[in-house]
């Protein structure tokens, strides 16, 4: 058995160093975590500072943001708003013309009509197009353009007349629809002036 | 504006790049306004660039895509192209020739102006002479920014141009005022990443309610480009001089407009200049940049900030040259100093501002001002030359005064240079560290500051 | 026959006009409703080819064009001094008056007040004969300027049968009447000039006389001589426009015309606000009062940039022909070129080099032939002179193209602007190197005559130094200053002296924006001694560490800007304490 005891010593042994050892690095470890975590407060202390810091700056930044778009927004509700008090009024205006007598007025404007667009075009060799109801007001007006001719065909307008050169290069369109988009811009500043908005 | 319309001419004799040409016109007239319309009633803006013997050559600028000789026709309107203004175009969003981009409607006009703008009479100029504080030390110290000037960025691809121009937008102020300021921004061509970034940057800083873009974005039409620094200036001379407010206008990226009118007048044939860019660059650009300035008698300003990136990083190149012709001075970004990290990367040799002189000094920025700023220049650019040379023999081949310049060198690179995109620097800050960058010189190498000052500013070490 | 005619075609700044058959080449037109102002440059047919020098934007074909019998010119006469005009002679102030802070167009106005009364002092008398040039009177313009009035130079001459007394008369006043062969002319204190005619004058002079600038590099190293011709060509940032100005500002001639052509808007703006208040070092009155402004910016109609350049060389004759030094100064060249190869392009004319019409040279020539100093036509005999200083702006800096190698075939002078030199804020960033003078021996003699008669002498000393440091800087660049001897080691640290303390020139410092002859002198003689005495301080067993530390070279370098012209003993001090210096590191006495 003496074998037996050399060996169970030699284990004895090797396990005590083992322990010894094992402590140490145990102990060190120790020391080591110790020392790791004083030194990660005071970088987390660091960086709690920095998150803070930025948070000051990103909460300043959504500060000034939400200042500067809520009254953008405000504004920009005040526009639309303006925007459907205006297109009310054209609505208004357009039943208004639709729905206008074919008086004696009205045939003196178509005659403006025609004779801004011929003279636009330079000859009064030309097709004239117009909406059915205004056919009966345009036809007997042609005959102080010499040339001119009324189309069969007619066109979806609220009134007026559009003008084409009889070899198909030059159109003047001189239908109501025509004319009040190109005077929209003026009619809406006058609508919102009227709101007492704009200058 | 008129309520007569133009007449429609449909008679198409040819389309080629921009252009279309219209034959048996009657009555157009230089520089008028066009609706082409195509054959499903889509509607886009032209305007005569030649007319006569009964032909007219009109530019579209939503370019001829789709077009067709028969069942294309072009009315004349009678008029140049004009913007709607008033004082609600702050905050809103156009697009690149100026019709709203954000979902709201026309601005209701207060008056319509030309958007070529018209030349300035020099007599009634004011001379720029207020001091902008940028925040940016750089600049506000050795390429001082004035109101009325025109001081463009040259930049490289992928270089952080857009960084600085948002810094220099959100910081600008004249020290000690209170007035009105406006910021209209105008994106010629570029990535919609680039031009959200500025927009949100003006959001942030609570700018966006004083600010208009127009934004013609990399996907937008080219042509469209000729139109949108003309209708951005034109919001900025009418809130400058019919509001009065101090305006800064940003316009990027120029390379984007000038190839544009390079594409026009392929189109035409004209005889090209330089690298195939138009005889007439130089004047078309001068048509963009001199609409900046001071009216006598008029409170506002406009103040330019054109952003161009320079291809192949070449100074030389037809479109930074002329440029540079015309503006007053330029802030040129390194490549070199963008891949260290450096920012802002200005290469403070290349740049320059003609008008520094004027805005600084006593009684706006301090005395010391100029000279301390050009003691930086001579000795940042003796620093490289040191740096070259170390290169070369080594340091050990270097005298002892050289070794001083290139400590010089790497200070003001990392102290003065460098600063954070949010870091709002003051005039004073701005002096100061110039004199801490100099003070690593020994006394007697400066040779640009007069004594007393040396005696008053000066760090001994 | 007035032409008559109508458009047919509009392209820009190029209208054609049929129905043109009267008109003729170099007529002013009057185009269209608005009546732009225009001028006919070629004729095929009965159709005309116009440029016109107003915005042509809204111009229509079949709009009147109305031939004025006229070619382009100028009116001459007192009212023109201290003016702005735009490049075809219409004052911007009048023209601000009629449409505000924006040029207007089709506005009509004199370039100078009709109405303003001028003190006329005749100096001819009933009974007197008269030839063309000879001066019948004078005024008073401004204080700087006694204006001649003098018989045109297309006057058939004659006897005076009527002349008005002293007195106070406004410019439509006939204040003189001449009779030749039975035909009587009157005259009036002023008359009109075609600008693309060169004045006449009896003979030329050769250009001794050296033009002072009171800039070191240039009167010191590049000398350009009255009625003599030089060019400055420059990259962007190199600073042309500021020793434009400097020029403008400092020049000993009575008269400065500065043309603004095709260049920004607040340089001429600037000129406008700074010469009122500057005063000439030489009278102690307003630059303003000797100044005439042609200012066409880049953004102003391009056929009126042509145009300036004539306008503002015309007016500089027109004082020459009264016997005074004249500067004209054109910011730039460049642009005037660009503008005739726009025309060109619309004419659809064959290009030469990078478009440039195949003329571009022979215009250039015409240019600068009309400098000189002269004797002038008429009696009395009176020298004047026209100095012709055109910057030029070549694109990227590139000399090689066309505007750049045309000029240097006809000017005498040539200030090479380097970028180099202008990032490292060397200024005047003029190269030394690549810079020279034909005037050199020409003006050598006034040097010697009024300042020292070393003066040729000291300049080649100093410029050969320069001249050896462009070698040594070789060699420093491939082995390091280290591998040089110390001799040649002090070779780079004089050159670097010179460059510092006489080469650079800042002209936003009070002091140093002007260097009076002789304190250019002083300055260049004490640097040279000192090359001199540190040589010999080296050879008598000083180190270069004891030279290099001397404390006088801080002086000497900053002595430019802390030694004002009135005391320039102070640079016969430093010279003093220089060789005490050198006798301390070397014990030895060091003779300068």
């Amino acid at each position: 058995m003496t074998s037996d005891s050399r060996l169970e010593k030699t284990v004895d042994k090797i396990l005590n160093q083992t322990e010894n050892e094992l402590l140490t690095s145990l102990k060190n470890s120790f020391e080591e975590s110790k020392e790791t975590l004083s030194k990660s407060l005071n970088s987390l202390e660091q960086e709690y500072d920095r998150i803070i810091d930025e948070g000051k700056k990103e909460s300043e930044k959504i500060e000034k943001k939400i200042i500067g778009s809520s009254d953008l927004e405000s504004r920009n509700k005040q526009l639309l708003l303006v925007e459907e008090s205006v297109e009310k009024v054209f609505d208004k205006a357009i039943e208004k013309i639709s729905s206008a007598n074919r008086n004696e007025n009205y045939s003196k404007l178509i005659n403006n009509l025609l004779d801004e667009s011929t003279s636009a075009l330079g000859t009064t060799d030309v097709i004239v197009y117009t909406n059915s109801k205004d056919k009966g007001i345009v036809e007997p007006l042609l005959s102080k353009f010499s040339g001119s001719e009324l189309s069969s065909e007619t066109i979806d307008c609220l009134g007026g007349v559009q003008v084409k050169s009889k070899d198909g290069s030059m159109t003047f369109n001189n239908t109501i629809d025509a004319r009040l988009e190109r005077m929209k811009p003026l009619i809406r500043k006058e609508i919102a002036t009227k709101f007492g908005i704009g200058n | 504006m008129t309520t007569q319309g133009g007449v429609q001419y449909s008679k198409i004799a040819e389309i080629k790049g921009p252009l279309v040409i219209v034959d048996d016109v009657e009555n157009a007239a230089f520089d008028e306004l066009v609706e082409v319309l195509t054959s499903t009633g889509e509607k886009r803006l032209g305007k005569v660039l030649e007319v006569g013997n009964g032909k007219a050559v009109v530019q579209v600028f939503e370019g001829t895509t789709g077009l067709s000789i028969s069942g294309t026709s072009a009315k004349f309107v009678g008029k140049v192209m004009e913007m709607p203004l008033s004082e609600e175009i702050l905050g809103r969003v156009f697009d690149g020739m100026g019709r709203p981009k954000d979902g709201l409607p026309d601005p209701i006009a207060d008056k319509f102006s030309d958007i070529n703008g018209e030349p300035m009479n020099p007599e009634q100029r004011d001379y720029p002479r207020d001091f902008i504080q940028t925040g940016v030390s750089v600049i506000d110290g050795m390429l001082t920014l004035v109101r009325g000037q025109k001081l463009p960025i040259f930049s490289g691809s992928g270089m952080s141009h857009n960084i600085l121009a948002a810094q220099i937008a959100r910081q600008a102020t004249v020290v000690g005022t209170k007035e009105d300021f406006a910021v209209v921004f105008a994106a010629i061509g570029v990535q919609y990443s680039e031009s959200e970034y500025f927009r949100r940057s003006l959001e942030e800083s609570g700018a966006l309610k004083r600010s208009v873009l127009f934004l013609n974005l990399a996907n937008d039409p080219a042509i469209e480009r000729i139109i949108t620094p003309r209708v951005a200036l034109t919001a900025a001379e009418y809130l400058a001089y019919d509001l009065g407010m101090h305006v800064l206008v940003i316009l990027t990226d120029m390379t984007n407009y000038a190839e544009a009118l390079r594409e026009i007048s392929a189109a035409r044939e004209e005889v090209p200049g330089r690298k195939g860019y138009p005889g007439y660059l130089y004047t078309d650009l001068s048509t963009i940049y001199e609409r900046a300035g001071r009216l006598k008698g008029r409170k506002g300003s406009v103040t330019q900030m054109p952003i161009l990136s320079m291809p192949n990083d070449d100074i030389t190149h037809p479109i930074p040259d002329l440029t540079g012709y015309i503006t007053e001075g330029q802030i040129v970004l390194g490549r070199d100093l963008f891949r260290q990290g450096i920012y802002p990367p200005v290469n403070i040799l290349m740049s320059l501002s003609r008008i520094m002189k004027d805005g600084i000094g006593e009684g706006s920025t301090r005395a010391d001002h100029q000279e301390i700023s050009n003691q930086n220049y001579d000795a940042y650019s003796r620093s490289q030359e040191v740096r070259a040379l170390a290169g070369i023999v080594g340091k050990a081949g270097l005298t002892g005064v050289d070794l001083k310049y290139l400590e010089y060198g790497d200070d003001f690179e990392k102290d003065f240079l460098s600063q954070d995109i949010d870091e709002n620097r003051k005039i004073e800050e701005t002096l100061e560290l110039q004199w801490k960058s100099v003070s690593m010189l020994p006394k007697n190498e400066l040779t640009k500051v007069k004594d007393k000052y040396i005696e008053q500013y000066y760090k001994e070490n | 026959m007035v032409a008559k005619g109508r458009i047919v075609w509009v392209s820009g700044p190029a209208v054609k006009a049929d129905g043109m058959s009267d008109a003729k080449m170099y007529e002013t037109v009057s185009v269209g409703e608005a009546k732009l102002i225009g001028e006919v440059i070629r004729l095929t047919g009965d159709v005309a080819f116009i440029q016109v020098y107003e915005s042509t934007s809204g111009l229509k074909p079949g709009e009147p064009v109305v031939g004025t019998g006229n070619p382009l010119s100028v009116l001459l006469g007192p009212g023109i001094m201290g003016q702005i005009y735009d490049g075809i002679q219409r004052p911007l102030k009048e023209l601000s008056k009629k449409s505000g802070s924006f040029i207007g167009r089709g506005i009509t106005t004199t370039p100078v007040d009709m109405t303003k009364k001028y003190h006329f002092v005749p100096t001819a008398k009933v009974g007197d004969d008269v030839q063309p040039g000879n001066v019948i009177g004078t005024v008073k313009e401004t204080e700087l300027i006694d204006h001649s009035i003098m018989v045109p130079p297309d006057h058939s001459g004659g006897k005076i049968t009527k002349i008005v007394s002293e007195g106070d008369y406004d410019l439509e006043t006939e204040i003189a009447t001449t009779e030749k062969d039975g035909n009587s002319t009157i005259l009036k204190m002023y008359h009109k000039w075609p600008v693309r005619k060169p004045r006449p004058y009896q003979k030329r002079h050769d250009p001794t006389i050296p033009l002072l600038t009171g800039q070191r590099i240039l009167d010191t190293f590049f000398p350009l001589a009255k009625g003599g011709t030089g060019s400055i060509p420059g990259a962007f940032g190199t600073g042309k426009t500021v020793t434009l100005h400097q020029i403008a500002k400092w020049a000993d001639s009575q008269v400065v015309v500065y043309i603004g052509c095709g260049e920004r808007g607040n340089e001429m703006t600037e000129v406008l606000v700074e010469f009122p208040e500057l005063k000439d070092p030489r009278s102690g009155r307003p630059l303003m009062e000797r100044t005439v402004l042609v200012a066409n910016t880049s953004n102003m109609p391009v056929a009126a940039r042509e145009a300036s350049i004539y306008t503002g060389v015309t007016i500089a004759e027109y004082y020459r022909d009264m016997g005074m030094d004249v500067v004209l100064v054109a910011d730039s060249t460049s642009r005037w070129a660009e503008a005739l190869r726009e025309m060109s392009g619309r004419l659809e004319e064959m290009p030469a080099e990078e478009g440039y019409p195949s003329y571009l040279a022979s215009r250039l020539a015409e240019f600068y032939e009309r400098a000189g100093r002269v004797q002038v036509i008429g009696s009395p005999d009176r020298d004047g002179s026209v100095s012709l200083v055109g910057a030029v702006s070549p694109s990227g800096g590139d000399f090689t193209e066309p505007v750049t190698t045309h000029t240097m075939r006809f000017i005498k002078t040539f200030w090479a602007l380097d970028a180099k030199l202008a990032y490292s804020r060397h200024y005047p960033a003029i190269n030394w190197m690549n810079s020279y003078s034909g005037y050199l021996s020409d003006v050598a003699k006034w040097w010697s005559k009024n300042i020292s008669e070393d003066w040729l002498n000291l300049r080649g000393e100093a410029y050969g130094i320069l001249q050896r440091e462009d070698t040594l800087k070789e060699i420093v660049r491939l082995l390091g200053p280290e591998a040089l001897p110390d001799e040649e080691k002090i070779i780079l640290e004089v050159a670097r002296m010179i460059k510092i303390g006489l080469l650079q020139q800042n002209s936003f410092d009070e002091v140093d924006t002007y260097c009076s002859p002789k304190k250019q002198f002083k300055l260049m003689k004490l640097l040279v001694d000192f090359y001199k005495g540190a040589q010999q301080a080296l050879k008598d067993g000083a180190s270069l560490a004891d030279i290099r530390a001397m404390s006088v070279i801080g002086t000497l370098l900053k002595a430019r800007m802390e030694v004002k012209d009135e005391e320039l003993d102070k640079l016969d001090q430093i010279d003093q304490i220089m060789s005490e210096q050198f006798k301390s590191i070397t014990g030895v006495k060091v003779t300068t």
